[in-house]
């Protein structure tokens, strides 16, 4: 090679630097193997998680639907609090300011740092967790100030259930609450999201569908930050249909408070009621007392209060109205008249004689008087509850015709009324006895259906049990003729635009297989009951309410057998007589005498309803 | 030699592959949301100091090793005594209102004091084997303690890469990897509890997608979104978000590679191949054995940069703060590369070919010539 003026550029490579420069050669083409690898073959999952990152979809709640009285009053309204909410990713990444920033959330409000921590870590890291919730207007304040130096924190407007008068409502509308998990698992299917508002009990849990509505969403680009930079696709929320509860809310107000006073009275602590209207099967009223605030649930009730309504003897939570199961006692006693006039055992006229005990195979079985009372007719018997008579009529009937007819006047059933957890109480059986021992032996007396079961059940007692719903359905079945309505609490439900998508209708659920003759004796004998002089006809007078109907009392034993047992008290009732447009059940639980614990409350309850029957009907 | 003669001696296409490269980091650093002003001014002083380190003697940094290395060590105990902190680490010195990072100069003070050292005998004996080890430990000590594992690694791969093209035997590299790999147990307790965790992080990323392994779980998703063509320069959807972290620094990488794609990456690395056998060949036309090693020590600075750097964003290699030379934001890194390059062209520059009679062309590098002997 020729060099002209002494410089030729020509570079001579040593083996080093060759394998150098292979080296170099390699690792890079390594880098952009690997690099083809990622932006190619892994590009589209890897964008999809770009995309992930950085549009979300943000759900839009929709409001729940408000729930009315039958005349518009609101007795639930969603109110607005202001919740502390942490999108997880927005917070620092340094650990330390992390840590920083947990320890200052959870100081201000007030909820334990590893919890604080927990749910963030738990929580989608794009969502917003809520931190706290219904901040007070001070910890809102201090917040408000430290919101810049807090990553991630925002103060969020949220809407929150605020019962009207939960003491008295609340056994009704019942709360609602975040989905816990297995709620979750059933409820994922439709469209419900994790920590969703959802209704637990009472009303709110039986039109949950109803009231929901349907969330909306927004599909947003946020940066980093979880700042929103732009909106690119949305679709507003449905709020949820608002129901009218055929309740009048004056009515309802006023059974609380005749049953509430009447238990103040006689130094008890339970009892329920509940008002239908026996033409329709709509719940005017229903009562169970004591009350609880159902407001603690939707702030997020503190374990305390949760223990103390748990503890409390009273048992607060327990819907006594629908859930409660006891004895009927005498007020039974119209099942077993009904059932001895339809199967031609007595007639309206038969004249059997109310000793003050019967023997049956040797067992003794007393009246409540110690004296005979001679001898009487149906009416007479029903009126003056005449426990011998019945034994009489039960055992001429028989135990199996005796639970046909509990059965037809809806003994023993759930009603399908427009909430969860209705106990069907319990019209027993032979075979039902024999399941009780385990082991059915048809030789054992305490497996064996006994003469005096079916004694015993013919006064209400034995084994049978009924709920104050079951109550009020079997009186209003008496009072319209033999109808056994659908209890309902529906008057109308209105989607969110307002149009009626269901109205009240009447449901005949059974028909009580008895001619109308039949049931009329049935209810002279309610009628002359609360007509007695010296006795129920009392109470009518002295609140200045004329006795138009008919009622029975019932004291029924419970806790086992034999004498001086505790009792529960009932009194059933409808009216007026002629057309009856109420038909009720009061319950006064371990009442003693139910002709002056129980049947007075229904008489203020009548009384009530007499001077508003304008109001409570329009 | 006339001044015709020198410019005819110029590699031409060096500059012209760091011009490309930092047209690419200006953008990617505008796209990056960074000080893009201040950026430009730091291509623009490295610009004047890669002029002025070409129209250097390199030869006379021979002389000068000794107080260049005193410097160094005087430079990182300042950082030590009066730096500021930041991110958890003492990096930084304020030198006249600027924000220097001596660790970043350091990287090439050690490849001058090393080249220098290294050249003085043309066969690598034990002594001056463990003399190499001896003058890089106190460098690299100061910086781990910092702590700066990104850049103490930076100073080992340095110093191995110069060991090797200084002509260390196999044994003495494997003697030298041997006593590493020995070490690597002790690690977990020489590292701080965050550099600890990188590393665990980096063994599995899902580990932490909030905390340390965000970083890394991010960068690969935006590279991986890149596609074959990218979203477009300022239209990365993670970049522009901000979900990269450091994206103007450690993971601009991972901006570029969103924005222009597979393609845009592989022409980037494809620059970054043809610089570094541009300085190779440097290395092969050097004039002694210290334009060589320097020439050489450079390359392996910027070869350990680039794979570190591309390496931990697309998740080869573990977390290190390490600058992708020309491309990241940051004034001391840009600076210093840019003069590292235009040592690397004096030392092109001052190459002397001697032609015979016969027009046989003799003068050539000293590794040739030992290759040759």
């Amino acid at each position: 090679m020729i060099a002209l003026g002494g410089v030729t550029p020509r570079a001579r490579w040593s083996r080093r630097l060759i394998a150098a420069a292979s080296i170099a050669v390699l690792l890079v083409g390594g880098l952009a193997v690997k690099l083809a690898q990622l932006q190619v073959s892994d590009g589209a999952t890897l964008a999809g998680m770009a995309r992930a990152n950085t549009v979300h979809r943000v759900v839009l709640e929709a409001d729940r639907g408000i729930i009315y009285d039958r005349h518009g009053a609101a007795l639930v309204v969603n109110s607005p609090v202001w919740n502390l909410e942490v999108t997880p990713a927005a917070l620092p990444l340094d650990a330390r300011a992390r840590t920083t920033e947990l320890s200052e959330l959870a100081r201000v409000t007030g909820v334990p740092e590893q919890k604080v921590a927990a749910d963030l870590v738990a929580a989608d890291p794009y969502a917003d967790v809520r931190v706290g919730g219904d901040l007070t207007q001070a910890q809102e304040l201090a917040l408000q100030e430290r919101l810049p130096l807090l990553g991630g924190a925002s103060i969020v407007q949220r809407s929150i259930r605020t019962y009207v008068d939960p003491l008295i409502f609340g056994h009704v509308l019942g709360y609602v609450g975040p989905l816990n998990e297995a709620e979750l698992k059933q409820l994922r299917p439709s469209g419900y999201l994790p920590g969703e508002v959802v209704g637990k009990v009472g009303v709110e849990a039986g039109l949950e569908t109803m009231l929901r509505g349907k969330n909306g969403w927004a599909d947003v680009v946020v940066d980093a930050r979880g700042q929103l930079v732009r909106m690119l696709d949305s679709q507003p929320p449905v709020p949820g249909g608002s129901a009218s509860l055929s309740l009048d809310a004056d009515l309802q107000r006023a059974t609380a408070k005749s049953l509430a006073d009447g238990l103040v009275r006689d130094h008890k602590t339970a009892g329920a009621s509940v008002v239908v209207d026996p033409r329709t099967g709509e719940v005017l009223a229903l009562v169970s007392l004591p009350g609880y605030d159902t407001n603690l649930f939707t702030h997020g009730i503190s374990q305390a209060d949760y223990s103390k309504l748990l503890d409390d003897p009273n048992r607060p939570m327990l819907n006594r109205a629908i859930a409660g199961q006891y004895a009927p006692g005498s007020t039974f006693k119209m099942v077993t008249a009904t059932a001895g006039l339809q199967e031609g055992k007595i007639t309206a006229g038969t004249l059997l004689n109310c000793p003050s005990y019967i023997n049956v195979n040797g067992w003794i079985y007393h009246n409540w008087a110690s004296y005979s009372l001679g001898q009487m007719n149906v009416a007479k018997a029903l009126a003056t509850s005449c426990d011998t008579f019945f034994y009489q009529v039960a055992a001429m009937v028989g135990d199996v015709t005796l639970a046909k007819y509990a059965r037809a006047f809806g003994f023993g059933t759930s009603k399908d009324i427009e909430m969860p957890g209705v106990m069907p109480g319990l019209v027993p059986d032979r075979i039902w006895k024999q399941l009780q021992c385990g082991v059915p032996d048809l030789n054992s007396d305490a497996c064996r259906w006994s003469q005096g079961d079916t004694i015993t059940f013919g006064i209400g007692q034995s084994y049978l049990l009924t709920t104050p719903l079951n109550q009020a359905v079997y009186v209003a079945a008496l009072a319209n003729g033999g109808l056994v309505m659908r209890p309902t609490l529906i008057h109308e439900v209105r989607d969110a635009s307002g149009h009626v998508t269901e109205s009240m209708h009447a449901e005949v659920t059974g028909h009580v297989p008895a001619s109308a003759a039949n049931l009329m004796a049935v209810r002279e004998g309610m009628r002359q009951e609360i007509n007695r002089p010296y006795n129920m006809n009392y109470w009518f007078r002295a609140a200045g309410v004329p006795a138009d109907g008919g009622g029975k009392t019932g004291t029924a034993q419970w806790g086992g057998s034999g004498l001086d047992l505790p009792t529960h008290a009932w009194f059933v009732f409808f009216a007026p007589y002629a057309q009856p447009e109420v038909a009720m059940s009061v319950f006064v639980e371990r009442g003693e005498l139910s002709e002056v614990e129980a049947a007075p409350i229904a008489v203020q309850l009548m009384k009530f309803y007499r001077d508003h029957v304008t109001a409570i009907r329009s | 030699m006339t001044t015709g003669a020198v410019w005819r001696r110029l590699d031409p296409l060096q500059p012209l592959l760091a011009c490309m490269l930092a047209a690419l980091g200006l953008m990617t650093v505008f796209s990056a949301h960074a000080d893009w002003g201040r950026q430009v001014t730091w291509v623009a002083f490295g610009a004047c100091a890669y002029a002025a380190a070409s129209a250097f003697d390199y030869r006379r940094l021979r002389a000068l090793a000794l107080g260049l290395y005193a410097g160094t060590i005087l430079m990182l105990l300042a950082v030590h005594l009066v730096g500021h902190t930041a991110l958890g680490a003492r990096r930084w010195l304020s030198v006249a209102g600027f924000p220097l990072e001596p660790s970043e100069l350091s990287k090439l003070l050690l490849v001058i004091v090393l080249a220098a050292y290294l050249s003085r005998a043309e066969r690598l004996s034990w002594r001056s084997f463990g003399g190499a080890l001896l003058l890089a430990a106190p460098p690299a000590g100061l910086i781990l303690t910092q702590p700066d594992l990104g850049t103490t690694l930076v100073l080992v791969a340095v110093l191995f890469g110069m060991l090797f093209l200084a002509g260390a035997r196999a044994w003495q590299l494997f003697s030298l990897v041997f006593a590493g790999g020995v070490a690597l147990p002790l690690l977990p307790f020489l590292l701080h509890g965050y550099q600890r965790r990188r590393l665990e992080i980096f063994l599995d990323p899902s580990q932490d997608p909030l905390g340390a392994g965000y970083n890394l779980m991010q960068a690969r998703i935006a590279i991986g979104a890149g596609g074959l063509f990218g979203q477009g320069w300022l239209h990365g959807l993670q970049g522009q978000l901000g979900f990269v972290p450091e994206r103007a620094t450690d993971f601009v990488f991972a901006i570029f590679a969103e924005e222009f794609g597979l393609l845009g990456s592989l022409v980037l690395l494809a620059v970054f191949g043809t610089l570094l056998i541009r300085l190779l060949r440097s290395a092969a036309v050097a004039p002694d054995r210290f334009g060589e090693l320097l020439a050489g020590g450079v390359f392996v600075l910027v070869l350990a940069q680039v794979i570190e750097n591309v390496g931990m964003n697309i998740g080869l290699l573990p977390i290190a703060g390490i600058p992708l030379p020309l491309i990241s934001y940051g004034g001391s890194a840009t600076i210093t590369t840019l003069a590292a390059l235009g040592l690397v062209q004096s030392v092109t520059l001052r190459r002397r070919v001697v032609a015979h009679g016969d027009g046989t062309v003799v003068t050539l590098g000293t590794i040739t010539r030992r290759a040759q002997a």
